[in-house]
């Protein structure tokens, strides 16, 4: 699957509510950990990758902070991807994940 | 002719090991070319035993005068301050450095272990180790504050683990021709030459810095090694891409995360697992921004860069 129609369908999944947990958003270091250990057993799982990373299509406001794809550090703006390891997905800039960071 | 005396306390010799390796100049030029005599050290002396402790004797009575006193590892003080757990030439180590402090003209601390203490100082430091003029930050260490060299100066501190080779010639060549009063020092009296810039300074990564484009695995050649693996380049003083090692590199360039060795509080977060390697972050936000930015600023400067950054950012421009 072409990267465009991989971005539509994570929009269609999330968009037809796939129930994603959003919350508690990885505020710590042994959050961040935790989380990726777990993204990494999902492996190949698309959907239960997006459930667990938390995916929204909107930006999530936290502690005062706007958390948008496009302002985290793993966003390439160009390509609209997601660069972490354990996601590598596409995505776009408005949406958010609780692995946001900055 | 400078007489100079390298000891070795709580140390794994890597700064001896480095030392070896300088270049400009190298430690055969001190010798050849710059004058100094090494009187004795730990690879490099020849006397044992009897002739060792004489001559160590003779430097603490005056009778062989002493320039430098070069100092490589942790004071140890345990157990219960006795030193005993590292003994030299007949006693205590640490007695050796109280009396040859009081003796030299310079003193210069070589390494983590010798300036703050370093790793074995580490909590809990079962060694009680610590730097011969600082303890981590603390200022104080063995020797005490206001310990002042015969020379009117403090302990001279070149910290790393190791310190590069020609930050260590080029200081004891300084010192040894007579410029010793000229060697600026910091608050953590490091040679200001080389401790006032950033191991950030000179880094071949500072475009993906600046446009906030990471590096998110080790091997990939781009991204900066901030963000996402730890890199403590922007807070950290050192001129590891300035005076490249081994004539050619630096951690960073090499694709290594700088691990901030040359600041007292090395290794950060008293190597607590998943702590190493991997930038610490707040609710997504660095726990260690890069000096002298704060929170706001970084978050401003960030949301900028990203929107701002050009295509080439994101991809490889190191092509074989």
């Amino acid at each position: 699957m072409d990267e465009s129609a991989l971005r539509r369908r994570i929009h269609d999944l999330l968009a037809g509510g796939l129930a994603t947990e959003v919350c508690p958003r990885a505020d710590t270091p042994e959050a961040v950990q935790t989380l990726i250990q777990a993204l990494r057993a999902r492996g190949g799982d698309l959907e239960g990758r997006l459930v667990l990373a938390g995916f929204t299509l909107n930006p999530v406001l936290h502690a005062g902070v706007e958390q948008a794809c496009e302002t985290c550090m793993y966003y390439l703006v160009h390509r609209r991807w997601c660069e972490l390891p354990e996601l590598d997905v596409p995505v776009e800039p408005h949406w958010s994940c609780r692995l946001w960071r900055i | 002719m400078a007489n100079l005396l390298w000891l070795q306390g709580g140390a794994c010799s890597g700064n001896t090991m480095s030392f070896l390796n300088a270049e400009e100049p190298s430690a055969c030029d001190l010798v050849t070319d710059f004058g100094i005599n090494i009187l004795w050290h730990p690879s490099l002396g020849m006397e044992l035993g009897d002739n060792l402790q004489r001559l160590l004797r003779g430097c603490v009575s005056g009778e062989i005068p002493l320039d430098i006193f070069v100092f490589e590892g942790t004071v140890v003080r345990g157990p219960d301050g006795t030193g005993a757990w590292n003994r030299f030439a007949g006693r205590p180590m640490k007695d050796w450095v109280a009396e040859l402090a009081r003796a030299a003209r310079y003193v210069v601390a070589i390494g983590d272990c010798a300036t703050w203490g370093g790793i074995p100082a580490t909590d809990p430091n079962p060694t009680d180790s610590t730097g011969l003029q600082f303890l981590k930050r603390q200022r104080g260490g063995f020797l005490g504050a206001d310990f002042r060299s015969k020379a009117g100066l403090p302990v001279i501190n070149i910290p790393g683990c190791p310190a590069h080779p020609d930050w260590v010639t080029q200081i004891l060549v300084a010192v040894a021709t007579g410029r010793g009063a000229d060697i600026a020092l910091d608050d953590l009296q490091r040679p200001k030459t080389f401790f006032t810039s950033f191991t950030q300074t000179g880094c071949t990564r500072n475009m993906h810095f600046a446009y906030k484009v990471s590096a998110t695995e080790f091997g990939q050649r781009k991204g900066c090694l901030f963000y996402d693996l730890g890199c403590r380049g922007p807070m950290t003083h050192s001129p590891c891409n300035r005076i490249l090692w081994n004539r050619q590199s630096s951690k960073t360039r090499a694709g290594m995360p700088c691990l901030g060795c040359t600041e007292p509080e090395f290794p950060f977060f008293d190597l607590a697992p998943g702590t190493v390697f991997k930038t610490q972050t707040v609710m997504g936000v660095p726990k260690d921004l890069p000096e002298g930015v704060d929170k706001t600023g970084y978050i401003k400067l960030t949301v900028a860069a990203k929107a701002a950054a050009p295509k080439w950012a994101e991809e490889d421009i190191f092509v074989v």
